[in-house]
């Protein structure tokens, strides 16, 4: 018999790095959760994997891919601990970055904050060169100049550099030359070049997305260089790849190249984890909720579908404001994610109010409970006052907490100031915190078309399952799903994501006058491209493309995005595709104008690998007896109460297909803890799904 | 059964408020999709809204422009009931330009839509787009409405669905850029599609047969949150004398205001003000009250969403045939010039009893605007315009942001959309040092932006035609002025191969010729001297204070070679200023 193999997904999280080992043949899952080591967090994936190993001796041998995300990018954006940047424009723009597009994001407020540009104005400099908006060559780029510029930066210190020429998406010859010079005369310096990162017109937008490339690739290099090592001296020696901000995932070499596209890669695992799981019950509207140690994360998905967008924000300087952030424009899952974890820290404002978060105090300290020297109170610390967590049993008793030390934290800091006791305090710390989720939620919900009272939610995340009930009350959801494993659940995410990339190139012609063979090369051209990226991964399988055309009436600015159907481009008619963006306008703005010519703007190729087979084991006892999944009962506070009174805790690894479980309960699991009132009730489902419906429904 | 109002909980209400804004905002952002013109897509100078069944405005855009929004507030409830309720049938689609009725000027043109279901309307969508195009002669020195272009009375552009061909053909024949003009109309109408769907579907879902209780209900809220903040400031009766230059050799325009608080209400009357004039910065009532809504609105209570309840507290009255309450048929294209102004003007009565509250003078107030068209090489007419900020006015807390539309909004055309669309070359758009007034806060940085006509020698091609180049701007006489003791910001310019050219006519710039449109700096705030001096250290670290400014303005030595600070030099000469 052959030897069994195995898949192992990891994401590292701002407080917890999750694991999830699938075994191919059998489909098992083994789990394990760590804190993060924010200074090195191949730290945490080596300790991981190690305490993986122990009850699983030699398996890293047999690992034949691991998969992995990271809020490394993110963090280092945010907190700007990106390397020092430089950046050299067309003569005369030195300042695109800091201008930006002098939009103020507020009107009517003149106290508005913007966030400082990525690369500061003396790191910024200009060269002479010129290419025209019809991609003709007006100035050559000067040798010389180049390497003077590169002295200048040389005293600087900078570790990376950025170049963006004006119009260099229609012709980057310039770019190209700079590229070489650069490469060969400063060797040592990460380069990231705007016809690369992003060949798309409008100069603000590519400058800010390539710029911001640049500043996090020399920590993404450093640390995927040390996590493929230390994985490789494990005994792995399968492939690694890394989840992207738009739900595929990639080789180690493209994200190293464009760290921009894995901004999101944590985030995005949970959501396409409920994608997956959105598709195998048929749930119209789904949200998403992932709630881990340092932020949440959610996203509205509708039909099984997470929407996808090609721009977004990052390190908006105020939380819910559109426009306050960088712009990046590269595609994304379109999530929403906000400052509140479990290590959310709770103080007093200036106004004599409670306030919780977006500080958190991370994995080190930590919340108060853990000993570690976190004098604040946290989020967790009030959810283990209110007894949602049990002392003894967080990381299924592998990491003792001290209850006393959050009381402590919570009395001193929060109840003394505000004249209520540490109870008050502590489920204030808990509902606020619902609340501020609640407000993100909704708001995120009815942007996206939909009603809170209609969306069945799904808990992830260390924190998810404990705050879930709360949340849904607070929005209406009508039903909770917590899937297996739901504390590491976005990990888990990774195995149902294809391995894909998306490119995109612009080349504007009018419907008339173009030929189609020559689009239909460069559909082929896009294709072979993405190809290539995914070369490696493909050992021999078939790669899957599809295309996408956007399109506009000639004179508009944007464009509408069209399916094609994957056959030869020269196989259309122009009637054919005339109608397809005729019927698409009309859908989106009520009317079409059949006499108004119509042009090509930009071609998209998604390539992706075959899904892999992924599917959640059955559960293994086929029935049981409810009464012997109970570990016993403990008094926790009821938000309708408001007061403790008795929850029956289960024992989540027990449980069997329609187990019926009345509120007020917990159930407990390593990685997490399910907390539902008196007012709601659970029913297990063959695989092992918990659905938590309110009283009343159903 | 109608929801009555004790239905909406607090939370109910919130979600459905929520909902309403993302909504508009969605419409909003169809337009950067749909829109022909630049100045649309891309500097974003248009504004969506939607009102109840009775015309109260109900929720704005995001990212609106002030003076459209606050105008339509006003306008579009008279448009609306100006037809009884009855009388409207489902497809319909009005069309309206009247600069007293609405916007303050021709080139806004608003397209308004009722809102029916099951049958009935249950509000109305509107929106207002800056058409950078409507006829006339672009300029603002016409001395009459007639001279600036097509001018549209309240007319359906839809019956009942049916499209109004002939009135279409009439803008059509009236304007320069019809492809531009009529896509863009077809754009409004788009966006308010997407508005009135969104509406509909809400509706249905949360079972509401109108939308009336619940704007009772987000409209008294808001009115009991900006009377809140109303009452904050100390009763009293402020006043301020303001001037505004005239362009070119115009004469000086004399604002005089008196702002009354009392309570929770605030009156703002312009007794004393200049007359109307014979060119174009005539502002009509609607415009001059949006922006006085403005100040009090940013200044008091930026956070709540605005509505028919925001402007209920805000009286405002001026002398008609004022240039700030102008009379029919006045020239009012370039109203922008004054009415910008207003906001300013309120701040500095409001200064000394509010000083945390305000900022100083802006180097982009007024938006500094240009249009600017002409031929290509091969003979085919182009047309486009841009809007320009300029530096932000220092406050208590922070030094002004650097390059903004203020009041106003709006973004900048990016340099190769503006290429793409033109024959011209940008050569440069960056900041402008010492541009900023010196203040213990400092003004934000001016910024400049050189355009310049290509030879048809440097890119194989012949010669464009002659360019023709209208500024509807300011400063250029009177700087943006600082506030408790903060100086005033550098003046804006306009430069024809760097000689000074008039601003108040058209400029014709030919193929190699430069020109270069330079925007003020926006006024400090406090004392230059008790500025930190490592502020005045990296502020000439990134080129934003030159060595010599630092050490006149701020008494801040720098050393040139390190560009450091010299702590001790600086504070002896600081002791003896």
């Amino acid at each position: 018999m052959e030897q069994e193999t195995y898949r192992l997904g990891c994401d590292i999280g701002g407080t917890f790095t999750d694991f999830v080992l699938v075994n191919n043949s059998t489909g098992e899952f083994h789990t394990n959760k760590c804190l993060t080591t924010p200074s090195d967090p191949s730290d945490a994936v080596e300790q991981g994997i190690l305490q993986m190993a122990e009850s699983n001796p030699g398996f890293m041998d047999r690992v034949e891919e691991v998969i992995h995300g990271t809020t490394l990018v993110i963090n280092a954006i945010i907190e700007r601990k990106g390397a020092k940047t430089g950046l050299v424009t067309t003569r005369g723009f030195r300042d695109v970055l800091e201008l930006g597009r002098e939009i103020r994001y507020d009107a009517y407020d003149i106290f508005s904050e913007y966030p400082e540009p990525i690369v500061p104005r003396a790191l910024r400099m200009e060269i002479d060169e010129r290419i025209t908006a019809d991609s003709k060559i007006l100035k050559n780029i000067d040798e010389s100049q180049v390497i003077e510029v590169l002295e200048k930066f040389k005293k600087t210190g900078i570790e990376s550099l950025a170049v963006c020429f004006i119009n260099s998406y229609e012709n980057p010859v310039n770019e190209k030359k700079i590229k070489e010079i650069i490469e060969r005369e400063a060797p040592d310096l990460f380069l990231s070049t705007s016809f690369e990162v992003l060949p798309q017109i409008r100069e603000y937008e590519r400058t800010c997305t390539t710029a911001v490339n640049a500043y996090v690739k020399p920590i993404t290099y450093r640390y995927l260089q040390k996590l493929t090592t230390r994985l490789e001296s494990m005994g792995f020696d399968g492939k690694l790849f890394i989840m992207l901000s738009s739900g595929g995932i990639t080789s180690v070499d493209t994200a190293r190249e464009f760290p921009v596209r894995i901004i999101e890669s944590g985030p995005t695992a949970a959501v396409i984890a409920s994608q997956h799981y959105g598709k195998m019950f048929n749930i119209k509207d789904m949200f998403c909720f992932d709630m881990g140690g340092t932020t949440a994360k959610s996203c509205l998905i509708q039909k099984g579908h997470a929407g996808l967008v090609s721009t977004f924000e990052v390190g908006r300087v105020q939380r819910f404001k559109k426009g306050s952030g960088l712009p990046i424009q590269v595609p994304v899952v379109d999530l929403m994610e906000i400052g509140a974890g479990g290590g959310s820290i709770a103080k007093i404002s200036r106004l004599g109010l409670l306030g919780v978060g977006p500080e958190s105090a991370g994995a080190d300290p930590g919340p108060a409970c853990y000993a570690l020297g976190g004098k604040n109170p946290t989020v967790t610390d009030a959810d283990l006052v209110l007894g949602y967590l049990d002392p003894d049993f967080f990381l299924g008793g592998t990491m003792a907490l001290d209850i006393e030390l959050s009381k402590q934290a919570i009395q001193e800091k929060i109840a003394d100031p505000l004249g209520t006791t540490m109870v008050e305090a502590a489920f204030g710390i808990h509902d606020l915190i619902n609340e501020t989720m609640a407000a993100a939620a909704k708001t995120h919900i009815a942007e996206k078309g939909g009603n809170p009272n209609m969306v069945t939610m799904s808990a992830f995340g260390g924190a998810g399952p404990v705050h879930a009930y709360g949340l849904a009350r607070k929005i209406g959801a009508p039903g909770i799903l917590v899937p297996p494993l739901a504390g590491v659940g976005s990990a888990l995410g990774f195995f149902t994501a294809p391995v894909a990339f998306d490119l995109s190139r612009s080349h504007r012609v009018a419907l008339d006058d173009a030929d189609f063979a020559e689009v239909e090369q460069l559909f082929n051209e896009l294709e072979q491209e993405s190809a290539n990226i995914l070369e490696d991964a493909a050992k021999g399988q078939e790669i899957i493309f599809e295309r996408t055309l956007l399109m506009r009436f000639k004179g508009q600015g944007a464009e509408t995005d069209l399916v094609i159907q994957p056959r030869s481009f020269d196989s259309f008619s122009k009637q054919d595709i005339r109608d397809l963006f005729d019927k698409e306008y009309k859908r989106l703005y009520g009317r079409t104008y059949q006499e108004t010519p119509v042009e090509l703007v930009t071609f998209k190729v998604r390539a992706s690998l075959p899904k892999r087979p992924f599917s959640i084991p059955r559960l293994k006892n086929s029935t049981g007896n409810i009464e012997s999944c109970i570990k016993g009962q403990r008094q926790a506070f009821s938000i309708i109460q408001k007061d403790y009174i008795p929850f029956t805790v289960y024992d989540r690894s027990k449980l069997f297909p329609d187990a019926r479980i009345p509120g007020p309960a917990i159930i407990e699991e390593r990685e997490s803890t399910i907390v539902m009132g008196e007012d709601a009730h659970a029913r297990v489902d063959e695989f092992g799904f918990i659905w938590i419906l309110f009283k009343g429904d159903k | 059964m109608n929801k009555n109002m004790s239905k909406f909980d607090p939370i109910t209400l919130e979600i459905l408020w929520r909902r309403l804004v993302s909504i508009v905002d969605e419409a909003d952002a169809s337009v950067a999709r749909t829109a022909f013109s630049s100045l649309l897509r891309d500097a974003h100078d248009y504004t969506c809204m939607f009102t109840d069944s009775r015309g109260q405005e109900l929720v704005q855009g995001t990212f609106c422009t002030p003076g459209q929004a606050g105008a339509m507030a006003l306008g579009v409830k008279k448009v609306i009931n100006s037809i009884p309720l009855e009388d409207y049938r489902e497809g319909d689609v009005f069309i309206v330009n009247d600069p007293w009725l609405l916007a303050g000027h021709l080139n806004d043109v608003c397209v308004l839509s009722p809102i029916f279901f099951k049958g009935n309307p249950v509000a109305f969508t509107a929106c207002v787009f800056h058409h950078s195009d409507i006829g006339g002669r672009v300029s603002s020195d016409n001395r009459e409405v007639y001279e600036e272009g097509i001018y549209i009375p309240v007319t359906k552009l839809y019956d009942a669905g049916t499209l109004n061909e002939s009135l279409l053909n009439m803008i059509r024949w009236n304007v320069r850029t019809p492809e531009e003009v009529t896509g863009d109309i077809r754009s409004q109408v788009a966006a308010n599609h997407v508005c009135a769907q969104k509406i509909i579907e809400m509706m249905d879902e949360e079972k509401l047969l109108t939308l009336d209780d619940l704007a009772d209900e987000i409209i008294g809220r808001t009115e009991s949150s900006i009377r809140s903040a109303i009452k904050e400031i100390p009763d009293g009766i402020y006043g301020h004398e303001g001037i505004i230059e005239g362009a070119g050799k115009k004469q000086d325009i004399e604002i005089k205001l008196t702002v009354t608080v009392a309570g929770s209400d605030i009156h703002v009357d312009f007794d004393g003000t200049s007359d109307q004039v014979d060119w174009g910065v005539n502002v009509v009532y609607n415009f001059t009250y949006a922006y006085v809504f403005m100040a009090i609105k940013s200044a008091f209570d930026p956070d709540i969403p605005i509505n028919e309840g925001a402007i209920r507290p805000i009286k405002m009255t001026a002398p008609e045939g004022s240039i700030i309450n102008c009379s029919f048929p006045a020239a009012v294209a370039a109203r922008m010039q004054v009415g910008h102004f207003m906001t300013e003007m309120v701040f500095n009565a409001l200064a000394k009893a509010t000083p945390d509250n305000i900022i100083a003078g802006s180097g982009g107030t007024p938006a500094q605007t240009n249009i600017l068209y002409g031929k290509r090489a091969d003979g085919k007419p182009w047309h486009t315009m841009i809007i320009r900020g300029g530096g932000m006015g220092a406050s208590s807390r922070f030094d002004g942001h650097h390059c903004a539309i203020f009041p106003a909004n709006g973004a900048n055309t990016p340099v190769e959309i503006l290429e793409s669309d033109t024959p011209l070359i940008v050569e440069e758009r960056g900041l402008v040092m010492d541009s900023g007034g010196p203040g213990k806060q400092r003004g934000g940085i001016g910024r400049q932006m050189v355009i310049r006509s290509p030879k048809g020698d440097e890119n194989g091609e012949n010669s464009p035609g002659r360019t023709t180049i209208a500024v509807q701007a300011g400063r250029f006489i009177y700087p943006p002025q600082g506030i408790f003791q903060g100086k005033d910001g550098a003046c804006a310019q306009f430069l024809k191969n760097k000689d000074n050219a008039d601003p108040s006519g058209l400029t014709f710039c030919d193929s190699g010729d430069k020109i270069s449109f330079i925007s003020a700096g926006g006024g400090g705030y406090g004392n230059p001297f008790d500025r930190d001096p490592r502020a005045v250290e990296q502020d000439v670290q990134y080129g934003y204070v030159s060595i010599e400014r630092a050490k006149l303005d701020y008494g801040v030595i720098i050393l040139p070679e390190s560009l450091t600070l010299d702590m001790d030099a600086t504070m002896k000469l600081r002791e003896n200023k």
